[in-house]
C-alpha cells in the first residue's frame, strides 16, 4: 500500500488515522474514493494509566 | 472468504477485518471491492464491474483495484501473540501484603508481592476491603518475574506484562475481576470502554472523552444529583448490549476535589496519590449505592468536555467522528459475532457532544437527554 507524503493542509484526525489507499492526486475523483481511515481498538482491556510507583499517599 | 464486516455508516462503510481486528471507514465503492475481493471475484471481473462505476480511465481503475487488493492483503495479516513459557514464572511464597475484598457476594485474596503491585491495584478497591476471612472464593496473585508484572488466578497464568503496560495489566485484573463476579465469560463481554457511566435506574448513559476532560468529574457530580454511578473509567458491556455495574472507585483529580466537596466531605481527608510522570494527584471516591444486580441498556453516548468558557453546549454528532473517537479507546472483543453486536449497537446509539462549566446547567441536560427532551 502506498503512503501519501503527510500533507500538512489536510484535516488529519485522530492519530493520523486518514490514509490514502494509493496516490491519485491528480485525479480528484479517486482521491475521494481512495481515501480511508485506520481504527485499531484496544487489543486488551487497559485501565487509564498510573504510576503509583512514584511514590504515594499509603 | 467471510474475513470482514462490512456495515454502512452515514454516507460511507465500516470494514472489519477478522484477522487483524482492524476497523476500516471508507467509501461506498472501496467497500465494494474489498467484498469483492473476500467473496474471491477474480481481478478481471472486478475490473469489468469498477469501469462502469468510476469515470476514470482504464488504467488508472486498475492500479486502484489493485492498491484495494493490496489494503485487503495487508489488514488480513494474523497478529500473532507472543508465546508464553507459563513454567518459567515461579510463583513466590512471600508477599508484601495479601488483601481481601467483598465484591457482589464473592470473597477476593488479592497477593501482591511488591509495593509496587498493590498501588496498582489496591487503591481503586480500597472501599471493599475486609478482614481475613475464613474461605474465599478466588485468588489471585501478582508477582514479579525477570521485570515482568506476572498475574495468576487460582494458580493458572493469566498473562504477564512489562511495567510500562502496568495499565494493560490492570486492564486483565479488572477484566478478571468482572468474569469472576458476574459469572461471564470474556467471550461473551462486547466491549469495555474507557468512559464513566451512569443511570436514572432505567437506563444507562456513556461518558466519554480524552484523559481530563472532566469524565470522573461529572460522573461524581451526577452521582451526588440523583443518578447512579455505573463504572468509572472502565465500563463493561456484554453482547446482549447490558450494561454492568463495576466497583472501582472514582478518580478524581486534585483540581476538582474543591468542586465537589460539598457533596463529598470525605474527599477533604482521602488518601491522596501523586502520579508524577503524568503530572497528575489524585483521590479515591468510592461509589455510592453499588448495585450489581441491575444491567441496564444505553440511552446515548455522550463525549464530554469541561471548558471554562463555555456555560453550556449540546450538539449531536456524527457517527463516524464518533466512532473515530471511540474506537482507539476501547476494548472491543475481537470476536466476529460480537462485532456484529457491537456495530448495530453502536450505529442505533444517538451521539452527542457536551461541553460546560456550569454543574448544574449539565446535570439538567443529561436528565434531558434521558428524558427525551432535548
Amino acid at each position: 500500500m502506498k503512503k501519501q507524503p503527510k500533507n500538512t493542509e489536510e484535516n488529519i484526525t485522530r492519530k493520523d488515522a486518514i490514509k490514502k489507499i494509493g496516490s491519485y492526486g491528480k485525479y480528484a475523483a479517486l482521491t475521494a474514493i481512495g481515501t480511508y481511515i485506520l481504527l485499531n481498538p484496544k487489543t486488551a482491556q487497559a485501565r487509564s494509566p498510573t504510576n503509583p510507583g512514584d511514590g504515594g499517599g499509603f | 472468504m467471510n474475513k470482514l464486516v462490512v456495515k454502512k455508516i452515514e454516507h460511507k462503510n465500516i470494514v472489519w477485518f477478522k484477522n487483524s481486528n482492524s476497523y476500516l471507514v471508507l467509501e461506498q465503492i472501496a467497500a465494494d471491492i474489498l467484498l469483492k475481493i473476500d467473496k474471491k471475484n477474480s481481478f478481471e471481473e472486478i475490473e469489468t464491474w469498477a469501469l462502469k462505476k468510476i469515470a476514470a480511465s482504464k488504467n488508472i481503475i486498475k492500479k486502484f483495484i489493485e492498491d484495494v487488493f493490496l489494503l485487503y492483503s495487508t489488514n488480513n495479516e494474523i497478529k500473532r501473540e507472543n508465546q508464553t513459557d507459563v513454567k518459567a514464572n515461579k510463583i513466590p511464597t512471600k508477599y508484601f501484603l495479601e488483601k481481601y475484598y467483598a465484591i457482589n457476594n464473592y470473597i477476593f485474596k488479592i497477593q501482591f508481592e511488591t509495593e509496587f503491585h498493590l498501588l496498582k491495584i489496591h487503591p481503586t478497591f480500597a472501599h471493599l476491603e475486609i478482614k481475613e476471612p475464613p474461605n474465599y472464593s478466588f485468588k489471585y496473585t501478582v508477582f514479579n518475574n525477570k521485570n515482568l508484572i506476572v498475574f495468576f488466578k487460582d494458580g493458572t497464568f493469566i498473562g504477564k506484562w512489562n511495567k510500562n503496560e502496568a495499565h494493560v495489566f490492570e486492564g486483565k485484573l479488572s477484566m478478571q475481576i468482572l468474569i469472576d463476579i458476574y459469572k461471564k465469560p470474556e467471550t461473551n463481554w462486547m466491549g469495555v470502554f474507557h468512559a464513566s457511566a451512569i443511570s436514572n435506574g432505567k437506563e444507562s448513559m456513556l461518558f466519554l472523552g480524552d484523559s481530563g476532560n472532566g469524565k470522573s468529574t461529572s460522573l461524581a457530580l451526577l452521582n451526588a444529583n440523583g443518578f447512579d454511578c455505573i463504572a468509572d473509567d472502565f465500563v463493561p458491556i456484554d453482547n446482549g448490549k447490558n450494561i454492568y455495574t463495576y466497583p472501582a472507585a472514582i478518580s478524581i483529580k486534585k483540581k476538582s476535589v474543591k468542586t465537589l466537596l460539598s457533596f463529598y466531605p470525605e474527599l477533604e481527608n482521602s488518601a491522596e496519590y501523586h502520579f508524577k510522570k503524568l503530572n497528575k494527584t489524585v483521590r479515591y471516591l468510592p461509589p455510592k449505592n453499588i448495585n450489581f444486580d441491575i444491567k441496564l441498556k444505553c440511552k446515548a453516548l455522550v463525549f464530554i468536555k469541561y471548558n471554562p468558557k463555555i456555560e453550556l453546549e449540546i450538539n449531536s454528532i456524527s457517527k463516524i467522528d464518533a466512532f473515530q473517537q471511540l474506537i482507539p479507546d476501547s476494548w472491543i472483543s475481537p470476536l466476529e459475532k460480537n462485532v456484529t453486536v457491537f456495530l448495530k449497537w453502536f450505529l442505533d446509539l444517538p451521539c452527542y457532544e457536551l461541553t460546560y462549566s456550569n454543574n448544574t446547567k449539565m446535570i439538567a441536560t443529561v436528565s434531558k437527554i434521558f428524558n427525551d427532551e432535548l
